[in-house]
């Protein structure tokens, strides 16, 4: 008999820096890519996004990054609305996608260097930045390299160096270790671990695996599926720095794993509670 | 955190290897094309010999009045091949938007595919007659649609994900132009350019035969009339020296250092 999950305190905390109330998203007007979501962040928090393929995860962070306009429902993020345009004074979004999205005709820095340009940073602030995030991802030989002629692994890490060096309060990240391999993948999350203690940033991971969840995050919010709402919200008591192979995150692994057996596999998700309903 | 190498030296000796296989492939080509040539000699009496040819070449170039007539030709080449991309683009663009103007463009482009070079050039001579207007309107005419087709290719090809990429860094209109559909862009312009600027070197020459007195056409047109056999020759040499000394030595330099970063191999960190 396993323990009970974790479970944090609510949604209604204090200092919430990343709000998410009610987010209703339909791609065709009328299938519900997201069904009332909601999701709660604090500064400098990192947050993971767990559920199935195809449930809508990537979704959520298209709606948080302000590209795509809910049907319904709120996000805020530094008490600012995200719609389209935030204004001069919003904080500033890292994307780091699950594919590198790199300009393949533009060198490395220089795919860094575009970014930060479009965001306004100081000309002479650029290249400094630029070396700073490229040595802290131990890239800094391929500042002059095309991307195509990376591996996966080191695009990805240029990808993420790119949404770093932005400084952004918030970096979202859909599934960004998802086509690696399982060796490099490894690397790449302890790497992120690090460099998140290292700063204040905070972090939105969405993922479908539940061992990075667990290894990575603050607080995993496990989604139903599709249409996403919320299930569960899994607080992870675990100090850092965190071992991949630790028991106790197999045990909440295990846990997980025997709530959205049937969520994920085979139930119906509407037949589900969700966290609110439940609350 | 390192990543291995991959096949640098193998990719290496590949590629040389490759270059050489190209360099005899290439001399055996034009060695075979000579052959042709010394075989038309001997037993016709229309194709003049190689020696023959080729003992004229010193004499033929130092004639002063042949570089104007090949200058005109290269200015109506390049002219109407700027006026095709220029339109080809505009074509594309309208038809890669759809709507009624796009079919209307697609319409009037495939149109324009089917008009025989030796049609248009007539009908040329009968709107423009013989103005030099007439050479870059048949020219211009008979490419563009080609160039049109191939950067509609592009433009339905562009990686939406990119454009997603620029949504979420808020990239301004001219950054996304200059860093994402510009660059995306410029293979298949390239590529619309080399087919089109040799197939616009055929059509010129062609145009200049009906509708003007000047350039390379109306040389090869004179030498005809006068059965000067070797002068023909002569202006055909000029001809391909020109078409594909520009291309090998301009066109294709300059596409390679553009689109470098489709470079192969990769690099270790």
């Amino acid at each position: 008999m396993r323990p009970e999950l974790p479970t944090p305190a609510g949604p209604e905390g204090n200092g919430d820096y990343i709000r998410v109330e009610g987010l209703r998203v339909s791609y065709d007007g009328t299938t519900l890519a997201l069904a009332d979501l909601d999701l709660v962040a604090s500064r400098g928090d990192f947050v993971a996004v767990l559920g199935p393929s195809g449930c809508g995860k990537s979704t959520l962070l298209h709606a948080m990054s302000g590209v795509l306009q809910p049907q319904a429902g709120e996000i805020e993020i530094g008490g600012h609305a995200v719609q389209g345009s935030m204004g001069s004074d919003a904080p500033l979004i890292g994307y780091v996608f699950q594919d590198h999205r790199l300009l393949p005709w533009r060198t490395v820095a220089q795919n860094i260097s575009i970014v930060l340009h479009a965001a306004g940073v100081p000309r002479a602030e650029i290249e400094s930045r630029i070396d700073r995030y490229l040595k802290m991802l131990q890239i800094d030989r391929l500042r002059d390299a095309w991307p195509m002629r990376l591996s996966g692994g080191q695009r990805q890490r240029v990808s993420i160096a790119r949404a770093l060096a932005l400084q952004p309060a918030v970096v979202l990240m859909d599934e960004p270790f998802s086509t690696l391999d399982e060796v490099t993948a490894r690397l790449m999350r302890q790497q992120l671990a690090e460099l998140w203690r290292e700063s204040s940033q905070t972090i939105v991971f969405v993922t479908h695996s539940i061992r990075e969840a667990l290894f990575l995050a603050n607080r995993v919010y496990v989604l139903t599926k599709g249409p996403a709402r919320v299930m569960e919200v899994v607080d992870i008591p675990i100090e850092r720095p965190r071992r991949y192979e630790d028991p106790r995150l197999t045990d909440l692994e295990g846990q997980i794993v025997d709530r959205v057996m049937s969520v994920w596999g085979y139930g119906e998700p509407e037949s589900e509670p969700t966290h609110k309903e439940r609350q | 955190m390192t990543e291995r190498p991959e096949g640098s030296i193998a990719d290496l000796r590949k590629a040389v290897t490759d270059r050489w296989l190209d360099f005899f492939l290439g001399l055996a080509g034009l060695g075979s094309l000579v052959l042709v040539w010394w075989v038309g000699s001997r037993t016709t009496t229309f194709v003049p010999s190689i020696a023959e040819v080729v003992s004229s070449i010193p004499e033929f170039v130092r004639e002063e009045e042949i570089w104007p007539d090949v200058l005109a030709t290269v200015r109506r080449v390049f002219g109407a091949l700027a006026i095709a991309m220029v339109t080809g683009f505009g074509a594309a663009y309208v038809m890669s938007r759809g709507g009624l103007w796009g079919q209307v463009v697609d319409r009037y482009v495939s149109l324009m595919l089917g008009i025989p070079s030796t049609i248009a050039a007539l009908l040329a001579l009968f709107i423009f007659k013989r103005s030099e207007v007439g050479v870059y309107f048949v020219v211009a005419i008979i490419t563009f649609p080609f160039v049109a087709l191939t950067l509609l290719q592009g433009l339905r090809a562009a990686d939406r994900r990119l454009d997603e990429m620029s949504d979420v860094y808020r990239f301004p209109m001219t950054a996304h132009v200059r860093h994402v559909a510009g660059p995306h862009l410029v293979p298949y312009t390239f590529a619309a350019l080399r087919n089109e600027y040799a197939h616009a070197w055929k059509v010129v020459v062609l145009a200049e035969l009906f509708a003007v007195n000047t350039g390379m056409g109306a040389r090869f047109a004179r030498a005809f009339d006068r059965f000067l056999l070797v002068d023909a020759m002569l202006w055909l040499l000029v001809f391909m020296v020109i078409l594909l000394g520009t291309e090998y030595l301009l066109i294709l330099p300059v596409e390679r250092r553009v689109l470098r970063w489709r470079g192969s191999g990769q690099v270790s960190a």
